[in-house]
């Protein structure tokens, strides 16, 4: 049952070059796969999700990503991406802007109603976004990326006029995401426990019911209309309902795959993917998640970290690629950027990120640290080069967490400790929010290059009450921050592109951080599902297309 | 996933009235040794692993840290003896450099374990109707939390890690030994030597000390084998939860909830240190009953 | 713990009056239930962390100070320490659960729709775990030294497999490869043949060691030997009066095994993807949800307290003479 090891090796080279040419030209989000035959209207597809359940429908509440993966069923947004990774208008007809960039006016399109039979208009949009800046409603995502929106004037019934605090340019892309959906104001003015059970939307399904721990029951919408007539069939869903359960062992969730029980899974991990590969019953998604790339942060803000030195020689002391290599079976690749490869706008720098333990060596002999202890650990004045590294079991899968292993592993022959902590996300966060770690991987899904701000600049070091803040690796460059707030703000997106490129590149070139891969996400699919492939911006699968043929 | 530990029969118990016949004893030597074979087996499996736990650098010479990408996911064979796993490191190596982590977790919950169960037990049987209808409300209360749930608890206090998991484990096995132990030391109480004792004069310290403890401690032997092999497993349990001993441990328990993952692909990786653990577990047993019918009771 | 002769002193069945005895229980009952959710309140209270952040989606939610404290004030965590002691133990003693922290919705009505399959599985697997037990026992008592070896064996390697290693082990061969079962548990027969199974096995194994023992023990004593001599065949020795004895010591496990059974449930709910309190209760104590963990804590401990009293009362009908307490 040994795996036939070439796989890997033969496509890295070539997945080198593919990610060259992704990153220079700007990628699509994920391949549509146009199946050939006609289409069969009916049926019920089982998607096996590997997420935690959520535990309110409504991606107003909170917002993660497992609420995006079955929210994208029911709720649309005023902007989406296409199959080319533009930004377009969905229930949005257009959007203009001031001079000063601080009023933005949104068209909304007519025509369109909530499965509730409220009417989607500018009131309706409006009463979203109060819902979504109303501290009770307990948004994170989505009260971000509202938060420059000072107030909101419904001008007639489809015109919606926003004044900002400050021009934001990423506010369009910000519409795009699922956490900031359309949803009835009917529907929401209920109690949060009613909206959270069955929010109301205008997508191509809607909610029936919801049997906790068990499966959230999607049916037909027998009056959707497609926003924009050109993006798909005319009428409503192929599917007559979605039954989305919740799967979190990979090994069962893959079973029951092969078993026949669901038609498509998500969280699909790498030795999986593998053995899919060989077998045509069974076909794979890829669609890496806007935002970030999956990246280990070094914190900058305490020893010895503090050191660039000490952080560039990390940084060569550990040996990537190798370990991609043999525990991802060729399903990820290797990103140099802080950015996905789905940023049109990332900037990524090769170069920088080498395994090269002699120049780790040199580097930390300069720092300081050029005594080892008795157990062969860098030490400079008695203090051990040791570095914490709290590691999220459900954030990280388990390859990444060996490739974390493997990493402590090489780091020692170059002297440096690393103690891996593994912990439950409360337990996670709780070290992050006391500064309690030196190595981080925490990723975020955003859609837009915006998400460099609320990484790097040094607003972001400055905790929420809760204590979480987001910049992990304590960046403080002034002239990083006024990178990205000139990049924030300009209407030109030619600057932006310029102005966000050099902001990417000061913080690689500071070390702050090591890149790793794509955030990961992988969909296996079941060979009679057609027409598998369109995804909305945060690269969620999306189901109006598809139809279950035998 | 806490047990109580064998049923003693006790003193009034109406089962424990006939001894059976005295055997014949038969002088062939390899009946006898056909009779002792389970026992002799698990001795040697138990010294085996003891003698990992001690000194594995001379079972397994290979560094069980020694990570090698390139052969990862090897089966079983010719350079590696049980295979190697997921970042090439090799499994034969990997198990027995882990019996120190696996059994030190197994024997230091026992012994937490045990050590509670003493302090409860002794308080209830010897220290009067008041104290006894206290401590046994207690342990009623702590019998009716789930294990689990107690040990997540704590974990959740104290922060995942093997002296963690020593305490959490400790704390779920208490209650089934101080029951045991309370029914023996009343036993002892209301026995004939005690009552002697008590007639001659001799202080109740005295009594508790001399006579009652060290009779009452033989047992602990039959119940501190047995719950090694159930800590062991507990902490297996943990570790799937991954509460367990932080990486590149080797510990067997972590090992086993790792392997998990990559069963298709490579079923050694969960075989091998799952054998370790029902092999330990089992040998444990199988001394302590050998133990048990030893004491005669 | 009386000696024979004190036991045969008083008549059989119970010592006092039963309904003396139910009341002892319910007093008892009531007392372990107090006791819980005290312990509860506190235990969980000293976990590092605000709770209020539990209510506002977790520690990454970023709610802002006045969200934070509004949630507070409305789950009355801004009062002080014994008022909410108190609060909560007068809610508990009219039957409100209280409402979970991340659901939005009353523990109760989330509990109530989790139990029912956690119970089919504890007690499915608990009669699955008693038939195996039994029948190994019995057959290898009657299968002379080699065969009573063997079964021994048997039940000490199932009693040292775990639950996790067992579920995946059994879904690879049953469901990947064999294709027979399914992989994800359903109410169906066929879906809940795996997952009770992997919780059976090792209690069998527990079980029938226990099993053999006082069998074994049983098949010696006096009674099976007076009634040998009396001409009753083996197999009535063995069904009238061994199995009866041999079935006392397994009766006073079952009330802990229901415990330990709820500790395995979480594994197996966990791997085979069924609902349950099991995996409530994973999430609840990860996700620092106080009232789900009190819920969970509180219905467990309930059916403990039942079961014991219930396996008490089989005793005391399987044997007269246990009648003092």
């Amino acid at each position: 049952m040994t795996l036939a090891r070439p796989l890997a090796t033969k496509l890295f080279p070539a997945a080198t070059a593919l990610a060259a040419a992704l990153v220079l030209a700007g990628c699509t989000p994920a391949t549509t796969t146009s199946d050939s035959g006609s289409p069969v209207t009916g049926g019920t597809l089982v998607y096996a999700s590997g997420d935690a359940e959520p535990s309110c429908l409504d991606p107003h509440v909170g917002g993660n990503y497992p609420q995006a993966l079955v929210a994208s069923q029911y709720l649309e947004t005023l902007y989406t991406k296409d199959a080319d990774g533009k930004l377009i208008p969905w229930l949005a007809e257009d959007s203009t802007v001031s001079e000063d960039g601080l009023t933005r006016t949104v068209k909304i399109r007519g025509g369109i109603s909530f499965t509730d039979g409220t009417a989607l208009d500018a009131a309706a949009v409006k009463a979203n976004f109060e819902h979504l800046l109303n501290p009770s409603t307990a948004s994170s995502t989505g009260y971000l990326a509202l938060g420059k929106i000072a107030s909101m004037n419904a001008v007639d019934a489809t015109t919606l006029e926003l004044k900002l605090k400050a021009p934001d340019n990423s506010l369009l892309e910000s519409f795009s995401m699922p956490w900031v959906a359309i949803e009835s104001p009917t529907a929401l003015a209920r109690s949060q426990a009613e909206n959270c059970a069955a929010p109301v939307g205008t997508g191509p399904f809607k909610v029936e019911s919801w049997k906790k721990q068990d499966s959230v029951k999607l049916v037909r919408n027998a009056g959707y209309v497609l926003p924009d007539p050109k993006a798909g069939h005319a009428g409503t869903a192929y599917l007559d309902a979605i039954t989305w359960r919740f799967i979190p062992e990979a090994a069962t969730r893959y079973a029951a795959l092969q078993a026949g029980e669901v038609q498509i899974i998500d969280n699909a991990q790498p030795d999986a993917i593998a053995a899919a590969e060989k077998n045509t019953a069974i076909k794979h998604l890829d669609a890496p998640r806007p935002g970030a790339s999956n990246r280990i942060e070094l914190n900058s803000s305490k020893a010895p970290f503090n050191d660039v030195k000490v952080r560039e020689a990390f940084i060569h002391a550990v040996n990537v690629n190798a370990s991609i290599d043999s525990l991802f079976f060729g399903t990820a690749t290797r990103s140099y950027s802080p950015l996905s490869s789905v940023e049109p706008l990332a900037y990524s720098e090769e170069s920088l990120f080498g395994y090269n333990p002699a120049k780790a060596g040199e580097l930390l002999d300069a720092a300081g640290w050029g005594q080892r202890d008795s157990a062969g650990y860098r030490v400079k004045d008695g203090t051990r080069l040791s570095l914490t590294f709290p590691v999220s079991t459900s954030q990280s899968i388990p390859a990444e967490q060996s490739l974390f292993e493997q990493m402590q592993a090489t780091a020692k022959e170059s002297g440096i400790e690393i103690k891996i902590k593994l912990l439950d996300l409360s337990s996670w966060y709780g070290e992050l929010f006391t500064n309690n770690y030196n190595l981080v991987s925490a990723p975020y899904t955003k859609v837009g290059p915006g998400v460099l701000s609320i990484l790097f600049h040094s607003d972001s070091t400055v905790p929420a009450p809760s204590g979480y803040f987001a910049n992990l690796s304590q960046v403080k460059d002034p002239s990083l921050d006024a990178l990205l707030n000139t990049a924030g703000s300009t209407k030109d997106e030619a600057q932006r592109k310029d102005l966000y490129g050099q902001a990417q590149k000061k913080v690689l070139e500071g070390y702050y951080l090591l890149p790793l891969y794509n955030q990961q996400n992988h969909f296996l699919y079941s060979a009679k599902l057609k027409n598998v492939g369109a995804t909305t911006a945060v690269a969620t699968p999306t189901f109006f297309d598809t139809w279950l043929g035998n | 996933m806490s047990i109580p530990g064998p049923i003693l029969p006790t003193a009034g118990s109406p089962l424990a009235v006939q001894k059976p016949h005295a055997r014949r004893r038969d002088p062939s030597v390899a009946r006898w040794l056909a009779a002792r074979l389970p026992l002799i087996v698990s001795a040697v499996v138990l010294l085996f692993f003891a003698l990992a736990a001690i000194a594995p650098f001379l079972l397994a010479p290979v560094d069980p840290l020694a990570i090698n990408p390139a052969q990862a996911f090897s089966a079983p064979g010719a350079g590696h003896l049980l295979g190697t796993d997921e970042s090439g490191r090799d499994i034969y190596s990997r198990i027995i450099h882990g019996a120190r982590p696996s059994l030190l977790i197994g024997a230091a919950a026992t012994a937490v374990g045990l050590g509670l169960a003493l302090v409860l037990g002794t308080i209830a049987g010897f220290g009067g109707r008041w104290l006894d209808f206290g401590v046994g409300r207690v342990l009623e209360v702590l019998f009716a939390l789930p294990g689990l749930l107690l040990a997540l608890v704590f974990i959740a206090l104290a922060g995942p890690g093997v002296s963690t998991t020593v305490i959490a484990v400790g704390l779920t096995t208490a209650p089934g030994y101080a029951r045991m132990i309370r029914a023996q030391i009343i036993a002892l109480r209301t026995s004939p030597m005690v009552e002697a004792a008590t007639v001659l004069g001799r202080s109740r310290t005295r009594i508790l000390t001399i006579h009652i403890l060290p009779n009452a401690l033989a047992p602990l032997a039959v119940l501190a084998t047995l719950g090694l092999g159930q800590a062991i497993l507990w902490a297996a349990s943990l570790s799937f939860l991954g509460l367990g001993a932080p990486p590149p441990a080797p510990e067997w328990g972590t090992m086993l909830s790792s392997g998990r993952t990559y069963l298709s692909l490579a079923w050694w990786m969960t075989f091998f240190p799952g054998l370790a653990i029902v092999l330990v577990a089992a040998a444990a047993t199988v001394l302590s009953r050998s133990l048990k019918s030893a004491d005669g009771r | 713990m009386s000696t024979p002769a004190a036991a045969s002193a008083r008549p059989p069945g119970f010592s006092g009056s039963p309904v003396r005895w139910l009341l002892g229980k319910i007093g008892g009952g009531m007392f372990v239930l107090w006791a819980v959710a005290t312990a509860i309140f506190f235990g969980i209270r000293m976990i590092p962390g605000d709770p209020a952040e539990a209510i506002m989606g977790g520690p990454g939610s970023q709610a802002s100070a006045q969200a934070l404290a509004a949630a507070r004030a409305q789950y009355g965590l801004d009062q002080p320490l014994y008022r909410q002691y108190f609060g909560q133990l007068w809610h508990l003693a009219t039957g409100d659960l209280g409402t979970s922290y991340s659901l939005k919705t009353p523990v109760a009505q989330v509990l109530g729709e989790l139990i029912p399959p956690t119970l089919t599985l504890a007690v499915l697997a608990l009669l699955v775990a008693w038939a195996m037990a039994l029948l190994l026992a019995v057959l290898s008592t009657r299968s002379g030294a080699l065969g009573s070896a063997l079964g021994s064996g048997l039940e000490i390697v199932s009693a040292a497999v775990p639950h996790f290693w067992l579920a995946s082990v059994l879904i690879m061969v049953f469901s990947t490869m064999l294709g027979w079962l399914p992989p994800v548990s359903t109410n169906t027969p066929a879906g809940l043949v795996l997952p009770v199974i992997t919780l059976a096995l090792p209690l069998a194994g527990f079980l029938g060691q226990v099993m053999r023992d006082t069998l074994m023990e049983a098949q010696r004593s006096a009674f099976a030997l007076s009634a040998r001599a009396r001409g009753e065949s083996e197999v009535g020795v063995l069904l009238r009066h061994s199995l009866r004895h041999a079935a006392l010591p397994a009766i006073a496990l079952s009330g802990w095994a229901i415990g330990s059974l709820l500790s395995g449930a979480v594994v197996v709910e966990s791997i085979f993807a069924r609902p349950g309190l099991g995996r409530a209760l994973l999430t609840a104590v990860t996700s620092r949800d106080i009232p789900m963990v009190t819920g969970v804590a509180l219905i467990s401990a309930a059916a403990y307290v039942v079961i014991m009293a219930l396996s008490e009362l089989a005793e005391r009908l399987a044997d007269p003479r246990i009648g003092a307490s």
